[in-house]
């Protein structure tokens, strides 16, 4: 069960967690307790501290509400390197100490959304139940954890930028070894064939703001045609 | 790794575990226990028991037999109360009270243990007086053989939550009850309270150590209730002017005579008057009329809990209400039926 110490610390970081997030919700409650479960594993009691942030690598496997929860606890930030996303969907994060270069992944368990009854039975609604539920439940209910070896690329580390190479088809810089090798030549991953939009079209920022000002214009000048057509109709 | 082999190949084979006979009406065990090596005239039987392959051959290093990991869970599950013997039959163990008491069941750790795909525990309801020797549990894993790993988290959400099965002895209370209401007191009618509860009391190991009577005066209440903590009561029944009638004064009584803590109204019928209050650690129930006409009502559901030693409190008499229903049966057979046998 949650020691009273453990639980005075979940309550306080779940207010500035959902104040951060926007909302309380289940996921905040899970993303916080599987990152105090991981900071614990790896041996860090105050991650977000000056001493320890740079010891602390996290990989969230999704991008919901419990990933914000497990941001917000560690401290750990995308800009910073010490964040990753993993896009794999699942209710899982892995804590990495650099310095022990131990790790644990903590995967949360499917069989805590059918225990929130027990845990919560006099709460009827949904979400509240789960959010009482997952305060009460130990971590070995909520939780499943794996000692895992994770093998962090120097190019992945936080720090300095590794390297720099341009692009063989279009020279934009790739940075820290994320160009793709095709037929020898490196790749951006646009011009390998991996981008994430289509029919990229270049245009020029002096056109294209003078465009939408002068369409902005239009519009106020049509309301406030409309307000004069309104008031002569009362007169 | 286990290997599956035809029954003509298995002389001189080892059984990978026990395989059971039944014949209804008659017998159901194990035939044949694991390690058994399988010799020419068994052939004949295990063909009898429908037995044309068998589980022969040894486990890999993370894999767990039933009888083992039966063992770790039947461990894991045990509190203080509960005893097991490692003889495993057909893979299942069973958990038996070591002394006569009330057996609790931590009902959420155990459904969270049960949601481990390879194991199970099925136990007795919450709340159940068991006497020594009873099974209370049983429990085994459901594959013959599994990944140990399994089984070591199925047993760590047991092990570390708190003990899931315990058996908690009743205390011998020096039980005080006070009969109250002006017809009794004023010799009117006849109390017929007073043999009822010490029979109830007495059935559980306790004494009735005082008995007194009070009027329908919460100032004599309180006077009597002290007096009765004085001649050292370490629990107090109390009967009569437990409705809501202008002269149901006894909680008054209860109030005046330094209640700390006083729960009035429970989930359950018979029993929708019963109060539970404290002085201090001392438990005061307020056995509502019900009790007269009902062999079984809320009383017997809570004086056992008491006797235990657990605080009642609000929630717990609430959640009595699910289960607590009698269903008024011609003739009683509690506690061999649903009644307060919710969470």
């Amino acid at each position: 069960m949650q020691e009273p110490k453990d639980m005075e610390a979940v309550e306080s970081l779940l207010a500035s967690s959902a104040a951060a997030h926007g909302h309380l919700c289940p996921g905040q409650v899970v993303g916080v307790r599987m990152a105090m479960l991981g900071c614990r594993l790896i041996g860090l009691d105050d991650p977000a501290s000056r001493e320890q942030i740079k010891k602390l690598i996290v990989y969230v496997e999704m991008d919901r509400c419990a990933a914000d929860a497990v941001a917000h606890v560690t401290g750990v930030k995308l800009g910073r390197r010490s964040l990753k996303f993993m896009d794999c969907g699942i209710m899982a994060a892995s804590f990495l100490n650099l310095e022990t270069g131990r790790a644990f992944r903590v995967v949360s368990t499917e069989e805590s959304r059918d225990l929130a009854h027990l845990y919560a039975p006099e709460i009827p609604e949904k979400y509240p139940r789960q959010i009482e539920a997952y305060r009460r439940m130990p971590d070995n209910v909520l939780f499943r954890v794996q000692e895992v070896r994770i093998e962090i690329r120097e190019a992945d580390l936080p720090g300095r930028t590794r390297t720099k190479v341009a692009c063989a088809r279009c020279g934009q810089v790739v940075r820290d070894r994320r160009e793709i090798m095709v037929h020898g030549v490196p790749l951006c991953a646009h011009c390998a064939g991996r981008s994430y939009f289509r029919d990229a079209r270049e245009v020029c920022l002096v056109n294209l703001e003078a465009s939408s000002l002068s369409r902005s214009r239009r519009e106020n000048r049509s309301s406030q045609v409309l307000t004069s057509g309104g008031s002569d109709c009362v007169h | 790794m286990l290997k599956i082999i035809p029954l003509e190949e298995s002389i001189g084979c080892t059984l990978a575990h026990d395989i059971t006979e039944i014949r209804p009406g008659e017998l159901k065990g194990p035939a044949f226990r694991k390690g058994h090596v399988v010799c020419h005239e068994d052939l004949c039987h295990l063909e009898r028991l429908g037995k044309h392959h068998l589980y022969v051959g040894d486990l890999a290093e993370d894999e767990i037999h039933e009888n083992e990991a039966a063992a770790l869970l039947a461990q894991a599950l045990s509190g203080e109360g509960v005893g097991w013997s490692n003889e495993p039959k057909e893979g299942r163990i069973n958990l038996v009270a070591v002394h006569d008491g009330l057996l609790q069941v931590d009902v959420r750790t155990l459904t969270a243990f049960n949601m481990v795909d390879e194991v199970m525990c099925a136990t007795l309801h919450n709340h159940t007086l068991v006497r020594k020797g009873d099974r209370v549990a049983a429990t085994r894993a459901i594959p013959l053989v599994m990944k140990r790993s399994a089984i070591e988290r199925a047993a760590e959400i047991a092990r570390l939550n708190g003990p899931v099965l315990t058996v908690a002895p009743l205390r011998r209370a020096r039980i005080g009850v006070i009969i109250t209401g002006n017809e009794v007191f004023n010799g009117l009618i006849e109390d017929r309270f007073a043999p009822i509860l010490k029979e109830k009391v007495e059935s559980l190991g306790s004494e009735v150590g005082a008995l007194d009577f009070a009027p329908d005066n919460a100032d004599q209440i309180a006077a009597t209730i002290r007096s009765q903590l004085e001649r050292s009561c370490d629990l107090l029944l109390l009967t009569g002017g437990m409705s809501v009638d202008p002269d149901d004064v006894t909680r008054h009584g209860i109030w005046k005579a330094g209640a700390n803590e006083l729960h009035y109204g429970s989930a359950v019928l018979p029993g929708a008057m019963f109060l539970v209050a404290y002085i201090g650690d001392v438990p005061l129930l307020g056995v509502p009329g019900c009790a007269l006409h009902h062999k079984t009502t809320v009383l017997d559901l809570v004086l056992p809990r008491v006797l235990a030693g657990v605080r009642v409190n609000k929630a717990q008499l609430a959640f009595l209400g699910h289960g607590g229903l009698c269903r008024d049966c011609p003739q009683c057979h509690y506690p061999h039926c649903p009644f307060g046998k919710g969470l």
